[in-house]
């Protein structure tokens, strides 16, 4: 019972993770119908920019005080993720909107590599762990149930909070503001959005700033959770985040946090119980995936996909 | 309070970007004016091209770089050397002296399609120059290394930016000219020698560029990257140029009306590469290796490029026919004792792909698009996790399956070197010819099921599924039939890549490599058959070449996959059929190209068909 | 007078395939004025080229004697033109409400709830249902909230592409009728029309458009009496 919930408690914490991530996925995916395949590395290189402010950029009384630190690495993470995002629109996408449907799929992949690269060049060493400070306050949360104890630890925690009122918000954002309705008129149809005064080329540059800046949180979450990251982080849970993406129904928020959370659990507590033990979360969680595309195609919580012309 | 180092590096990183933001713009700018003046000035053409031609040639025969760079060899090729040798230029600068001197002679010979020429001269120089200048300030430590540094002045790269800078501009007065169309009907005593002239300039000039850059025993020297991509850009100046010209047009419509000696040419040409200056045994193992890569490409080809369905995991089925062979080659870690001959484990290993081919792509009856994707991306993943854990002991696991024997027939074993008649061949030119055949055999598949029922029948898929499946095409059977065949092919592949490797390990398999078949097979053109060799055979031999970027090589392949796509969407050699839809297309969405998103737009197609 | 829209010489090609060819026609400021042709004349694409969505190959128009062909499709919304697109095109997963308020979507005065209460009223079937979804509405219904929608960002011109299409000849009379009162209310019409008969007697001034040139021009009535136009369009031998 207890391993069970402590499983179930890790699941949470690795999902919320990959929540935040799919969120920038399914955004994307649901405006343009792109698999930005970049969007995983675009989180890893956020990571770095966190561990890049720490270390380079603020003074040492602020990285004794973790208020501070942890804003700051914040902050970083977030203009590191959203500026790539934004730049990635601008120069690699953008110029396709019009080209073949895989030419863009294969530009994700070429700016994944580079980005890879650009981390490895920077950070000497990047492809081992490198250490990313903590951060956060230190007191775990231990409670009793029958057969043990469960310990949550207190990053944990911040990481499920924070997921679950970030997608909530943006949820509110995108169903009620102006932008937010733009955004979806855009998903509908583009061209009407566009009789409707609603100029695309501004509402795909927010979605990138959105998603990238949901990234950019998820970067320092992962940092001062697991407190380390080499330059490999971002293509696993990439993967993770567009599989939970594609679950929940791509252009559902809802789906794609379900999603994640899903797939944490999966992988924690299918690695425990599950046949072939952690060798094979991997492929229980393809497996999954496989199923419902197969007897949902639209995911969970996804519209039916509309036919395009 | 002291400031934190980051800053400073900041400060200095946001000036580096801006800079170069600030030189692209001012070009954008100066290209624009500069069309714009020039648009209906043809009479610029001639001067033009005279001063970029001789701009060229003083570029070339002036120094490039201020000091020697530590390797001792590149300088070798930009310092001033003229004087002391005259014909000793060498190296990208003989590649300058000889785009120049074209430029100078052509202004007065009277061709067709002059500006097309112009343009392709152009950009050769353009390549060449920007490169290598940026090369050497890079590696020089600064501009100082390509202008002037203490007391050396070298300007050649700079004058050579201008020289090709004006002969680009040559090209803009007035609007390029239609490729002229030559006649192609041709007799055979025209047409066949002309076909074995053009295969065997093609043979030396591959052979050519794999040799680039390496000593006389095949070793890599230093900056053989530069070397390579100089010749490159050459050739690919002097290609563009024959296309402009309408040459390549003809030559290919010859080869179309002569097929059969085509590819009697092309076989044997291919079979002749280790008799030239690349057959070395580095040379063959790449060139053993690109083979294997061209025919899975060709088969995710069938996949991919003709029934439009998107494979990321398609490196699986070349691993499944890879782990098939090697446990029938009797290699001690195999799981059956048995030892099949090697054709005999091919063609099981074919089977096998092919049954997983046909496994994978049923889902496909019911998931369609980016979700295939997805799906595709899953089952690759898992199979790779099943062989990192050995199961049902069939992959080795983490141990993977070493010391496959090589392949022997007829008492001889593929790995080692063969001498026929004193003439001493490298060794792994077994291989190299069984390669051959092989994607001889993918090649011939591919072709005949392109103009077959079934392959009408994928391409209608690919257009639109759902009028096909209303034109009463069996859509669901076509589409695994289509996966079943590609993985066949990959199957085949997979089992000649167990025996050449003789070590077949899971992290061979890993998804990096389901996207670089895909690259391929997208930067050569879908649907296309040279197309994908030409992918395949860009994606292995760059990053070799680049071995002395070490540091940079991977970040410029991902440049290069992002640039080749913003400005060839469509791929090096687009399939011909696949090139008139492409062209539909585009003309749809033309006329709103700058505020128009996603993909076409539904009113504006229905006014076509109207 | 002077014209609110003018159209000089327009020409529209979809690559090699030119879908209008030298077009001109001019709307005057409070009029109706109505472009009839058979399928493929061109009519859609003409108005698509108006609202920004395609380029024009050769030609200009101008609104309110400013070039616009080359704006995009925003600025010009901004400028007072607005575009209610063939086969109505709503957000058929957003509300009624939703819909309206992204008709209004570049305004940013204070007006806009109450300009929905004004559509509701025109449209009492639209209050009453204003939080379900555009996509459950039968097709006349969402034909009154595609006008509504595109009435919403209080336009100087609006341009219907096809209001009838698929209607019901009573819902066919109901919308021309709220045509005629959108005029009566100040708003310059131009209306793209398979009815011709219906668009004519509305119009002031008709233009027919026949394989992508202008044919025939003069007032609605003259037109309709035209014996050209009633063979042609009107089904009379």
């Amino acid at each position: 019972m207890a391993t069970l919930l402590q499983q179930l408690i890790s699941g949470l914490v690795l999902g919320g993770q990959i929540a935040l991530i799919a969120l920038g996925y399914t955004m994307v995916y649901g405006i343009i119908q792109l698999i930005n395949f970049a969007h995983g590395e675009v989180f890893m290189v956020s990571v770095f920019g966190a561990l890049a402010t720490y270390n380079w950029f603020i003074p040492e009384s602020w990285q004794q005080t973790w208020p501070l630190a942890l804003l700051a690495m914040l902050v970083g993470a977030v203009v590191v993720a959203v500026v790539l995002a934004v730049l990635m629109e601008r120069f690699a996408y953008r110029p396709l909107r019009n080209a073949p449907r895989l030419a863009p799929l294969i530009t994700a992949l070429g700016v994944s590599v580079m980005l890879k690269e650009i981390v490895r060049l920077s950070f000497p060493g990047a492809t081992a762990a490198v250490h990313v400070p903590r951060a956060f306050w230190d007191e775990p949360i231990t409670f009793k149930v029958p057969g043990g104890t469960v310990v949550i630890g207190s990053t944990g925690l911040l990481v499920i909070v924070v997921a679950i009122v970030g997608a909530v918000l943006l949820q509110v954002y995108i169903s009620r503001s102006r932008m937010g309705r733009a955004m979806r008129a855009t998903a509908q149809d583009p061209d009407t959005a566009r009789l409707m005064g609603v100029d695309p080329n501004r509402t795909i540059v927010l979605t990138f700033v959105i998603g990238g800046a949901l990234a950019g949180v998820a970067g320092v979450l992962y940092g001062v959770h697991l407190n380390n990251v080499d330059t490999d982080a971002g293509f696993l849970t990439g993967i993770f985040a567009f599989t939970a993406a594609v679950l929940g129904g791509v252009g559902s928020i809802k789906g794609a946090v379900i999603g994640g959370f899903i797939i944490g659990v999966i992988k924690t507590v299918g690695g425990q119980y599950l046949p072939g033990g952690t060798a094979y979360d991997l492929v229980w969680i393809f497996v999954l995936l496989i199923l419902v595309l197969v007897f949902r195609p639209q995911g969970l919580f996804g519209e039916p996909e509309r036919v395009r012309a | 309070m002291n400031i934190p180092p980051g800053w400073a590096w900041l400060g200095q990183a946001l000036l580096i970007i801006a800079g170069i933001i600030l030189v692209i713009w001012l070009c954008r700018l100066g290209e624009r004016r500069g069309t714009a003046y020039l648009a209906d000035r043809p009479a610029y053409l001639r001067p033009l091209a005279l001063l970029g031609g001789v701009l060229a040639l003083l570029s070339a025969l002036l120094p490039w770089v201020t000091f020697e760079l530590n390797d001792g060899v590149y300088p070798e090729l930009s310092t001033l050397q003229f004087f002391d040798e005259p014909w000793g230029v060498t190296g990208f600068r003989g590649f300058i002296l000889l785009l120049g001197l074209a430029s100078i002679v052509l202004a007065f010979v009277p061709i067709p399609a002059k500006r097309r020429v112009y343009r392709a001269i152009g950009l050769a120089l353009f390549g060449i120059t920007l490169f290598n200048t940026g090369f050497i300030i890079y590696y020089g430590g600064g501009i100082g290394a390509a202008t002037a540094a203490d007391g050396v002045v070298a300007f050649g790269g700079l004058v050579g930016l201008v020289a090709a800078a004006v002969v680009w501009f040559a090209h803009r007065s007035g609007p390029l000219e239609q490729v002229p169309l030559w006649n192609s009907k041709v007799s055979r005593a025209v047409a066949y020698p002309v076909l074995l002239l053009a295969f065997i300039a093609l043979l030396l000039v591959v052979a050519m560029l794999l040799r680039a850059g390496t000593t006389a025993d095949g070793d890599s020297r230093a900056y053989a990257g530069p070397i390579f991509l100089s010749l490159l850009f050459f050739i690919s100046g002097v290609i563009l140029a024959l296309n402009g010209l309408g040459f390549t047009k003809w030559l290919t419509d010859v080869s179309d009306k002569h097929r059969l000696w085509s590819v009697v040419v092309l076989l044997g040409c291919s079979i002749a590469l280790p008799f030239t200056e690349a057959g070395t045994d580095y040379w063959m193992t790449i060139a053993v290796n690109i083979g294997v890569y061209a025919a899975t490409a060709i088969g995710l080809n069938i996949v991919v490029g003709l029934a439009g369905l998107l494979d990321l995991g398609y490196i699986a089925f070349l691993g499944i026919g890879a782990y098939v062979a090697a446990n029938f080659s009797e290699a001690s870690a195999a799981a059956f004792g048995i030892k099949l001959p090697f054709l005999a484990a091919a063609i099981v290993a074919a089977v096998v792909a092919g049954v997983f081919g046909a496994i994978v792509g049923s889902p496909t009856l019911r998931v369609r698009g980016d979700y295939l994707a997805i799906v595709t991306l899953a089952f690759g993943e898992i199979f790779r996790k099943a062989a990192q854990n050995d199961i049902g002991g069939l992959t080795g696991g983490a141990n993977a399956i070493p010391d496959i024997p090589p392949i022997s027939a007829f008492g001889q074993s593929f790995s080692a070197p063969l001498e026929i008649g004193g003439v001493k061949l490298p060794s792994g030119v077994l291989y190299y010819i069984l390669v051959v055949v092989l994607v001889a055999v993918v090649m011939l598949v591919f072709a005949n099921l392109k103009d077959s029922r079934i392959g009408r029948a994928w391409i209608a898929i690919r257009e639109d599924e759902d009028a096909a499946r209303a034109m009463g095409i069996k859509t669901g059977q076509a589409k695994i039939l289509a996966f079943l065949i590609g993985a066949t092919l990959a199957g085949l592949a997979g089992a000649v890549f167990a025996h050449k490797t003789s070590t077949v390990a899971y992290d061979s398999f890993q998804f990096i490599e389901s996207v670089t078949l895909l690259a391929a097979v997208i930067l050569g053109g879908m649907a296309s058959i040279p197309g994908a060799v030409l992918g395949s055979a860009l994606l292995i031999v760059l990053p070799e070449k680049l071995r002395d970027f070490q540091d940079l090589r991977l970040f410029l392949f991902g440049l290069a996959l992002v640039l080749i796509m913003r400005f060839r969407p469509q791929g090096l050699i687009p399939d011909r059929h696949r090139r008139a839809e492409l062209a539909d297309e585009g003309v749809v969405e033309a006329p709103s190209q700058e505020h128009n998103v996603a993909d076409s737009t539904p009113g504006g197609g229905a006014a076509v068909t109207r | 007078m002077t014209a609110l829209l003018e159209v000089e010489n327009l020409s529209v090609a979809y690559g090699a395939i030119e879908a209008v060819r030298d077009i001109s026609f001019a709307v005057g400021e409070g009029q109706i004025v109505s472009l009839i042709g058979s399928n493929g004349a061109g009519k859609t694409t003409t108005l698509r080229t108006i609202s920004g969505l395609l380029r024009p190959l050769t030609g200009a128009i101008r609104f309110e004697g400013k070039p616009i062909e080359s704006l995009a499709a925003h600025t010009i919304l901004e400028l007072g033109v607005a575009h209610c697109p063939e086969g109505r095109r709503l957000f058929g997963r957003m509300t009624v409400a939703e819909n309206l308020q992204l008709g209004a979507y570049v305004r940013k005065d204070a007006g806009v709830a109450a300009d929905m209460e004004r559509v509701y009223e025109l449209f009492p079937v639209l209050g009453e249902r204003r939080n379900q979804k555009a996509g459950l509405f039968s097709g006349g219904e969402q034909q009154m909230l595609a006008i509504g929608r595109a009435m919403m960002s209080k336009p100087r011109l609006l341009m219907l592409d096809e209001p009838s299409m698929g209607l019901s000849p009573i819902m066919t009379q109901r919308i021309f009728d709220t045509i005629k009162e959108l005029q009566s209310q100040g708003t310059t019409i131009l209306l793209v029309e398979q009815n011709a008969l219906a668009a004519l007697a509305l119009s002031d001034r008709g233009y027919v458009i026949d394989l992508g040139r202008t044919t025939l021009e003069g007032p609605g009535h003259d037109l309709l009496a035209d014996e050209r136009v009633r063979a042609a369009y009107l089904g009379d031998a």
